[in-house]
């Protein structure tokens, strides 16, 4: 019955069932099976956080690695294998504390309380003042043992938020019961910041292991292709095998191919963390579709490109020519004042003279429409005051500094649609 | 529910009833058979007379101390009263209260022995009389800690004998008092302790018993809890036991945790014995004083406290000196400064109170004479969280002990040695007095012996690696947490590859050098070799803009041009700005680079938050 139904999978059913599932992987919903090129470092963790559940024994331990590189990934993967084991699974309590939202030490500490669902706590509310929590909280931590209360895990994501905390409490307190005979925790921070120690006061310092576990990503360009591969390959186990095989044999032929691996080297030397990559992937498989329902090299091209493409430049292409026009008088403004800053009256006065010399195509335009095309460029950014107006100075004197660096300009002026050529030479001539 | 503290403000005028019984010529006193209070505001007048059980004003509004009355009499000008003192299960010290065997009743008292104790008491401080029923003398041991005969086998039988119709008359008891509070007088149950007694007393409490009393003066709650929704802080307990350690390293990585607390402290000899002698003799003469420790973070500063406060109460227990209380605060576990005061208040008496009230009950407890008051230790943890701008917690904390009645000893640790120089002012600094101790940072040769009488004959290091970790730790700081924590690493990493091969099961130094490699070793450099090829082009791009400036920032702008360039160089596709944004960001948020302002944009300034030589070093070697 299933296998009928299986075969009789439309190939929408199938386009769409794949995308469903790569979405998944590629959006981080779901974890991965095993971490790649994390081996040692999984290993040391599951060690470490299943000695603290099984044996009691409190730890401490930071793991440090770039932004994208896994750091939450591989703490969840730990503690998935460790939850999985019978000894653990009603055996500990997981606490789980983020930078970002637990902003401060009394926060935090609610925060702590609800999630251990200590006695003052009811339904969701907890009830108390931040020094009563703080006393009932070191008080309950206090009172529990090596042997027989359930180890406490404590992960604080973005630690080194923790760490401007007022005084450092939290972590002190925190790290101080991990380093006495109390309930046993175990503290995981996750940082992506190398100098995170030098951010502890030295007593909360010396509380600490300095147990680090670094994540730095020493895949080497060919590795890398066998991730895509592999993040782009459908499991065996598809309902539809007829519609893998031929998806994960045209993924194969497509990683051989050599301006897929432009790409791809291209998107690898930026940076090496999958999450990038994931985002290229994603635009890529977005674009299959019934009418194609395999994955081309075209759809890669054009993922790139919309990856890569600046986000000044198409500001640049939806600028009138007298804007455009400014911009070409600023840019030569700072070639000349070497990068000083201008105002409007020299931006116009350069204007003029180009108007004057060798304008055909572009007739003249009024003192305040130009102002009004100026500050229109001032609103979309591309030029800013150099100094946020503190003094009354006339609008026209104020000065500004543009925003665009030079390639910038002459990218927008090759793909500004029916540029007036006299504008493009004026552009190009080395002296305004 | 009447509390005290009202009465207290109210005025109580004392006369003596009828004629003197007796006179003291060579004394000049004239002894007298009761005394009747008049409280303002009631019709009815109180009286006490001789026998009677009474009530004593005392630092405690709600549980004032108990007393039975044995003499009054006037010298001329103030009326005194000798008393036999009693307390309140609160009062007995925590140690002792196990050795009643059961659970008291919350109204019980007991008789108190303590001659250290003055037994005179002002006339004007007895609050009323109290009605103390059920009357039951028992054998019993002293839990006062006095010296008394312990009783034989045959007598502790006797009184099993005796408790079982006591208890379920107080069961009986405390129900009714629940129901009628409001009628219900103050009913205390005596629990006589068997010491030194005399037949006469015993009688005397009989008597007392039997006589209803005359003059109702108060009403009064008995003590029940009063939150009955009061939270207790614990940890749920797990549902398997904990895992013993099951090899050598196991059993060497337990006895290395930092929280495993050691028989002895090692190579704290001398500052055990100075503070132990501060200590002790402060609670043998009685009076209070102040000691201030300093050193850096892990040189065992409150570990070597705690056991001169451990081996104190052990000489306390076997009655070679008085009994103290110990109360320890941290700076780090409160909230704020004057959390201070709510702590010790909480810990000496119980009693909750905002941090104003406290520091008046507190001032008041310790500058007020009062009758059996034993020494109190307070340990004042991390005291430079303890600065306000006024400075008045360490003013109070310092000013305390001097105080003629306080007997009150204060130890302070914190880490800097300067610290009453530094932050206090001149007032606060003189009270802090010039007790002082340093704990200097452990030496190699004494960081190897604690590990070593940690381990305690558990053969599992090496002696060069040992001698490794104490001399790299020494060289460093000098603290102890860290060589602790190395040794501990080095265990795990000993297990992980005695695995694959077989070595001789022992850390070693491969093993330990490992170990400080991964605790000490700066991770900068191996970020940077980790770094995608844009990153380190980008690094390589800041460090000739600084050249090329001759200064050590330079912004966004200006590095781009060299990234430009030299990824012309390296025949790579020049980026674009965005994406040259997006690596200047990328290693920005790793600190190899600071960034400022970056709502710049373009005008970003960077700066190296690494030397240019670790990253040439760095980028050179691949």
């Amino acid at each position: 019955m299933s296998k009928r139904r299986s075969a009789a999978l439309t190939g929408a059913q199938g386009v769409s069932l794949a995308q469903k599932l790569l979405r998944e992987r590629l959006c981080h919903q779901k974890l991965p099976d095993q971490p790649v090129g994390l081996d040692s470092q999984y290993k040391h963790m599951l060690e470490l956080l299943r000695r603290t559940a099984v044996h009691g024994e409190s730890n401490s331990v930071l793991i440090v690695g770039p932004r994208g590189s896994g750091k939450t990934m591989l703490l969840g993967c730990v503690l998935r294998e460790l939850m999985s084991l019978r000894e653990v699974q009603k055996n500990v309590l997981l606490v789980e504390l983020n930078g970002l939202l637990q902003t401060d030490d009394k926060i935090a500490l609610k925060e702590i309380t609800r999630q251990l669902h200590l006695e003052n706590v009811v339904g969701d509310k907890v009830f108390g003042s931040f020094a009563e929590n703080l006393a009932f909280l070191l008080e309950a931590l206090k009172k529990g043992d090596k042997s027989s209360s359930r180890p406490v895990l404590f992960v604080l994501d973005e630690f080194d938020l923790f760490a401007h905390h007022k005084n450092q409490t939290l972590l002190y307190n925190l790290l101080d019961v991990s380093q006495s005979a109390q309930t046993p925790v175990a503290v995981v921070g996750l940082t992506c910041r190398l100098d995170v120690l030098e951010l502890l006061e030295k007593r909360v310092k010396s509380r600490f292991s300095h147990r680090q576990i670094h994540l730095f990503s020493s895949l080497s360009f060919s590795q890398y292709v066998d991730v895509v591969r592999a993040q782009l390959s459908l499991p065996p186990d598809f309902p539809d095998p007829k519609f893998s095989d031929e998806w994960n044999h045209s993924v194969t032929k497509l990683c051989d191919d050599k301006t897929v691996e432009e790409i791809l080297r291209r998107n690898f030397n930026g940076s090496k963390d999958f999450r990038s990559l994931h985002s290229l992937l994603f635009l890529a498989v977005s674009r299959v579709s019934v009418s194609h329902s395999t994955l081309r090299e075209a759809d890669l091209i054009e993922a790139c490109r919309l990856i890569s493409a600046d986000s000044k430049a198409n500001v640049l292409h939806g600028l009138s020519i007298l804007e455009l026009c400014l911009i070409i008088a600023m840019k030569h403004l700072n070639d000349t004042y070497d990068g000083e800053p201008f105002n409007f009256q020299m931006v116009h006065n350069e204007f003029k003279k180009f108007i004057q010399r060798k304008s055909h195509s572009i007739h003249k335009f009024e003192k305040p429409v130009v102002m009004k095309a100026f500050e229109h460029l001032l609103q979309l950014e591309l030029v800013r005051p150099v100094d946020s107006g503190v003094c009354k100075v006339q609008r026209e004197y104020q000065l500004m500094r543009l925003m665009l660096e030079h390639g910038q300009v002459m990218e927008a002026l090759q793909k500004y649609p029916q540029c007036p050529t006299d504008v493009k030479q004026w552009a190009l001539s080395a002296f305004g | 529910m009447s509390r005290y503290i009202t009465r207290l403000r109210m005025r109580r005028t004392y006369k003596w009833n009828g004629r003197p019984i007796g006179e003291d010529r060579k004394l000049k006193r004239q002894y007298y058979e009761s005394m009747s209070i008049s409280v303002e505001g009631k019709t009815e007048d109180a009286t006490v007379s001789l026998g009677q059980y009474i009530l004593i004003e005392g630092d405690d509004d709600d549980n004032p101390f108990v007393a039975q009355l044995r003499k009054l009499y006037t010298d001329g000008k103030k009326k005194s009263a000798v008393v036999q003192w009693f307390v309140r299960m609160c009062e007995v010290p925590q140690n002792k209260r196990k050795l009643l065997g059961r659970d008291p009743h919350p109204q019980e008292i007991f008789l108190y022995q303590d001659r250290s104790c003055d037994n005179e008491v002002d006339g004007e401080t007895i609050l009323g009389a109290v009605q103390v029923s059920y009357v039951i003398i028992c054998f019993y041991r002293n839990l006062l800690g006095n010296k008394v005969d312990l009783l034989s086998d045959g007598e502790d039988g006797d009184d099993d004998d005796c408790f079982v119709p006591s208890k379920t008359d107080l069961q009986s008891s405390s129900d009714e008092e629940e129901e009628a509070k409001i009628d219900s007088e103050d009913e205390l149950v005596v629990k006589k302790c068997r010491g030194s007694r005399t037949p006469r007393s015993t009688e005397k409490t009989r008597v007392s018993a039997r006589t209803p009393r005359k003059t109702p003066i108060k009403k009064t709650a008995p003590a029940t809890p009063r939150t009955p929704r009061h939270a207790t802080p614990s940890i749920p307990s797990r549902s398997a036991p904990a895992r013993k350690p099951g090899n050598v390293l196991e059993e060497a990585r337990a006895r290395l945790h930092v929280s495993s607390v050691p028989e002895s402290l090692p190579c704290r000899e001398q500052e055990f014995q100075d503070i132990y002698n501060f200590v002790e003799s402060k609670v043998i003469d009685g009076t209070g004083g102040c000691m201030y420790i300093s050193g850096v973070p892990g040189t065992g500063k409150t570990a070597t406290v705690h056991e001169v406060i451990r081996s104190l109460q052990q000489s306390a227990e076997q009655d070679e000196i008085p009994h103290f209380r110990f109360i320890e605060i941290n700076g780090m576990k409160m909230t704020d400064p004057h959390q201070a005061y709510v702590q010790i208040l909480q810990k000496l008496t119980d009693q909750k109170a905002t941090p104003d009230h406290a520091a008046a009950l507190l001032e008041k407890r310790f500058s007020t004479p009062a009758p059996k008051k034993e020494t109190t230790v307070l340990l004042v943890d991390e005291l430079d969280l303890l600065w306000t701008r006024k400075q008045n917690v360490m003013y109070n904390l310092f000013d305390w002990p001097t105080r003629r009645n306080a007997r009150l000893v204060v130890l302070t640790i914190a880490n800097t040695m300067d610290l009453p120089e530094r932050i206090m002012i001149n007032r606060v600094a003189s009270r802090l007095g010039l007790t002082r101790m340093s704990f200097q940072p452990y030496t190699f040769k004494q960081l190897q012996q604690i590990i070593t009488s940690r381990l305690n004959r558990v053969k599992a290091f090496e002696e060069d690696a040992l001698q490794l970790v104490s001399r790299k730790v020494a060289a460093l700081s000098g603290d102890a947490r860290r060589c602790l924590d190395i040794c501990r690493r080095a265990t795990e990493i000993c297990e992980h590859s005695g695995s694959q091969k077989n070595g001789s099961g022992l850390v070693g130094m491969s093993h330990v050098m490992e170990a400080l490699d991964e605790m000490f070793s700066s991770s900068y450099i191996a970020a940077i070799r980790c770094a995608s090829v844009q990153e380190q082009l980008f690094l390589r791009a800041v460090i000739a803009e600084f050249r090329r400036l001759g200064l050590e920032e330079a912004t966004f702008q200006q590095v781009f041009v060299q990234h430009q360039a030299l990824c012309r160089v390296e025949g790579l596709q020049p980026v674009s700005v965005s994406e040259g944004l997006a690596v200047c960001q990328r290693l920005g948020s790793c600190r190899l680079l600071l960034l400022e302002g970056s709502r710049l944009d373009l005008f970003l300034r960077i700066r190296l938050n690494v030397s240019q030589d670790d990253v040439l070093y760095a980028l050179k070697a691949d």
